[in-house]
């Protein structure tokens, strides 16, 4: 019972400790300073890039952007992958009956 | 000069006009940048922002409202700017050890002193600050401006563009959530 009392006091103390506080101020010749950074306020247009693609939602988008090329490129390339033997052995025939081969018969009777 | 002499001067660009604006106002901005961020040099440098977009939107500025508001609103922007490039410096930290590059952030673990604190309050007062650093951004904001630079809670509205019953939401919210806080601290 004594120690919530004494924690309540405490906490009004903290909670009142501000009142009447006096203002901070400063540091000297503030009015110079913000002149001169007035002055040196001439953003380069790679500061605003940067800027732009530290934001949180740009940074998310491109990386979702990024995934899904990725993801794209996967799939294409698999189903690419898949079509290829089909032509192969479409192939293979042709080049077996292929009539450009020369034959013993071809050698052997040549033309004087 | 009056407070609408010195708006259509600011408007025209005169010097002499913004350097009296920064006069007058550089502690309130200073103080309530202060106290959200609890760093007195991001608070400077928070300052130095909030005065050049003063300047820079002077033009925006709607004779109606009154320019202590207008100033304290970028005040709040500015630090929620602030906020936002901590987080984004955290999260490349965090990126940067999961390569096991070694950051130049040094952590900061010094507790906040405010420079306009009574002696015999500095130790209270230091709890609450801590306290206040862990309970979410916007209720910090609302119990800045309300407790430290005494804005009453129609003006919070304005500054934060909220409504009045949003604002009392989030001082009632500001003040259980810093109990709680302050109650597990002393409890230890």
């Amino acid at each position: 019972m004594n120690q919530n009392k004494r924690i309540n006091v405490l906490i009004n103390e903290a909670l009142n400790s501000v009142d009447n506080i006096n203002r901070g101020s400063p540091k000297p010749f503030l009015l110079t300073r913000i002149y001169a950074r007035m002055n040196h306020q001439t953003e380069s247009i790679w500061e605003k890039i940067g800027w732009f693609i530290g934001r949180p939602a740009i940074a998310f988008l491109s990386l979702c952007i990024f995934l899904v090329i990725n993801v794209l490129v996967l799939v294409l390339n698999k189903t690419s992958a898949q079509t290829m033997p089909i032509e192969q052995i479409t192939q293979t025939p042709a080049d077996e009956f292929s009539y450009t081969v020369a034959t013993i018969y071809d050698l052997e009777n040549t033309q004087p | 000069m009056n407070h609408q002499e010195l708006i259509i001067k600011l408007q025209q660009g005169d010097d002499s006009a913004f350097a009296m604006l920064v006069e007058e106002n550089q502690d309130m901005v200073y103080n309530t940048a202060l106290v959200i961020v609890q760093n007195a040099d991001d608070a400077d440098d928070i300052t130095q922002e909030v005065f050049i977009q003063a300047y820079q939107s002077i033009s925006s500025f709607k004779s109606g409202s009154k320019l202590s508001t207008w100033l304290y609103c970028i005040t709040v922007n500015k630090t929620l700017d602030y906020k936002k490039k901590m987080n984004r410096k955290k999260r490349l930290g965090f990126v940067q050890s999961l390569f096991g590059a070694h950051t130049n952030e040094e952590v900061r673990l010094i507790v906040f002193d405010h420079p306009g604190l009574q002696l015999e309050k500095k130790e209270s007062a230091a709890v609450l600050f801590n306290a206040l650093k862990q309970i979410p951004y916007r209720q910090r904001i609302a119990f800045t401006l309300h407790k430290i630079e005494g804005q009453s809670y129609q003006e919070i509205a304005e500054i934060m563009k909220t409504t009045l019953p949003s604002v009392e939401a989030l001082m009632s919210r500001a003040k259980v959530n810093l109990k709680n806080k302050l109650s597990n601290y002393y409890i230890q």
